[in-house]
């Protein structure tokens, strides 16, 4: 079995582009790492509204922060949890 | 011309193939190659290291210790040997000796610098410290190990090495990230069971609240039945002493108990949905042991019915601030537990439950 030394060049050139495209998608799914953000979930204890929020130091599950939009009483916050960062904030209904 | 080329270039291959194949020589690249990869991610590790290193000198210089390195230096090479195991007899008794000695002494070594601070943020700097050392231990470890094999030309040692590499890697880069919810008190995924016990606190009517051992037990009336809620003594980080109350509690009460119900965050298998629940019998605890057989004892002792709650998840989203879907998982276990109560106790019953893990963010 005899080669051209054309076929080994095109052999080569052909595995180096096959090789740099893998280890670019390699690259590729390891940079891609979920980002998250802090949210804070505050409840009128009275109404029952709730709304997320950004996340503040120093908040903790129980605090009373805030009024309520709709009945002006005081709120409580009811979670403090991450959301993937390509998810919308979204506003939770009246409950 | 082309021809002569294309023979001489086959033959060198082929030569250099057998001349590898008969010394080993293609070993000694791939030995190396590890050796190359290993030191990147070791090196990738030492990064973390650094970056936790000055995020925690930070922290206590701003709490106004003036050596941070001398404490981060102790705190660091603290560590706790495991009772003699091939003598069983009251192996559990000297295993809680030493955890209590050793989380004692740690606490008092971190007192010893960081002064005229409340609690929590003591608790906070405490468990910013463990995470630290843990990952210095890892990188330590497979430091030892990438010398020890190349040192001895061990390839079998450095091809286990870098085999177990990406998973001691995940390891690693989930307790490098777990140090962002530790130094700020948020939540994180082992808080479940405290947040299910503490949605049974706020919505019960409080009889009485004492506190043991870093430990809170809340008497509450709930669905017309009594209802003792134990959990750790929030909202530091603490995950409290829940089986050596809850077995106090149960001497205390002569064993007229109806239902003990355990609710912890448990590991999934891959392929299980994050959040989903599962109820089951025994004591839901991942202690090493005295807490657990603390509580199996009491129901044994008084045949308690013994039931359980997990809130299944991975180890990163467990020690990672909580993710909405193990938040919305512990509203359904509270309901669930509410559920349970119903159905497996009369009126007028008395219960107890115990919310397993880390309180961090969680106050009660």
């Amino acid at each position: 079995m005899s080669f051209n030394i054309d076929t080994i060049i095109y052999t080569l050139i052909i595995t180096t582009i096959v090789m740099v495209i893998y280890l670019y998608m390699e690259l590729r799914k390891k940079l891609q790492k979920p980002e998250y953000d802090t949210k804070t979930l505050l409840k009128c204890p009275k109404c029952g509204y709730q709304i997320e929020k950004n996340y503040e130091l120093g908040e903790f599950i129980g605090m009373v922060k805030g009024k309520c939009s709709k009945c002006n009483t005081p709120m409580k916050i009811i979670a403090i949890y991450v959301v993937e960062k390509r998810q919308n904030p979204e506003k939770l209904k009246n409950t | 011309m082309e021809t002569d080329w294309t023979t001489l270039i086959t033959q060198l291959i082929w030569i250099i193939f057998f001349i590898m194949i008969f010394t080993g020589a293609n070993q000694k690249i791939q030995m190396k190659l590890w050796g190359i990869d290993i030191r990147n991610k070791l090196s990738l590790i030492n990064k973390y290291l650094l970056e936790d290193r000055n995020k925690i000198e930070n922290i206590l210089r701003n709490l106004g210790v003036e050596t941070p390195s001398v404490l981060i230096r102790r705190a660091t090479n603290f560590f706790t040997i495991d009772p003699v195991s091939i003598e069983p007899t009251d192996i559990i008794k000297r295993m809680d000796h030493l955890i209590r000695i050793s989380d004692k002494s740690f606490r008092n070594l971190v007192s010893l610098y960081v002064k005229n601070i409340d609690k929590y943020e003591k608790s906070l700097v405490e468990t910013s410290l463990s995470i630290y050392a843990a990952i210095n231990q890892v990188y330590k470890i497979i430091r030892h190990y990438l010398l020890l094999a190349e040192k001895e030309n061990n390839w079998i040692l450095l091809m286990q090495l870098e085999l177990q590499m990406p998973q001691i890697l995940k390891i690693v880069e989930t307790y490098h990230e777990a140090l962002d919810p530790f130094t700020k008190g948020k939540p994180i995924g082992d808080s479940a069971g405290p947040l299910v016990v503490y949605r049974l606190i706020e919505n019960g009517k409080i009889v009485s609240k004492t506190v043991v051992e870093e430990t809170s037990i809340t008497e509450l009336w709930m669905d017309n039945r009594r209802i003792y809620v134990i959990k750790a003594e929030g909202p530091g980080s603490n995950v409290g002493r829940p089986g050596h109350v809850l077995a106090d509690l149960v001497e205390k009460l002569n064993g007229n108990v109806d239902l003990i119900i355990t609710i912890d965050a448990a590991l999934k298998l891959e392929g299980e949905e994050l959040g989903e629940i599962a109820e089951g019998v025994g004591a839901a605890i991942g202690d090493p042991g005295p807490e657990k057989i603390a509580i199996e004892r009491a129901a044994t002792k008084y045949n308690i019915p013994l039931r359980a709650l997990i809130i299944k998840m991975d180890f990163k989203d467990a020690i990672y601030t909580m993710k909405k879907e193990i938040f919305e998982a512990c509203e359904r276990a509270y309901d669930y537990t509410r559920r349970l109560i119903r159905e497996l106790t009369p009126p007028n019953s008395t219960i107890i439950v115990a919310g397993i893990g880390n309180t961090i963010g969680v106050p009660g």
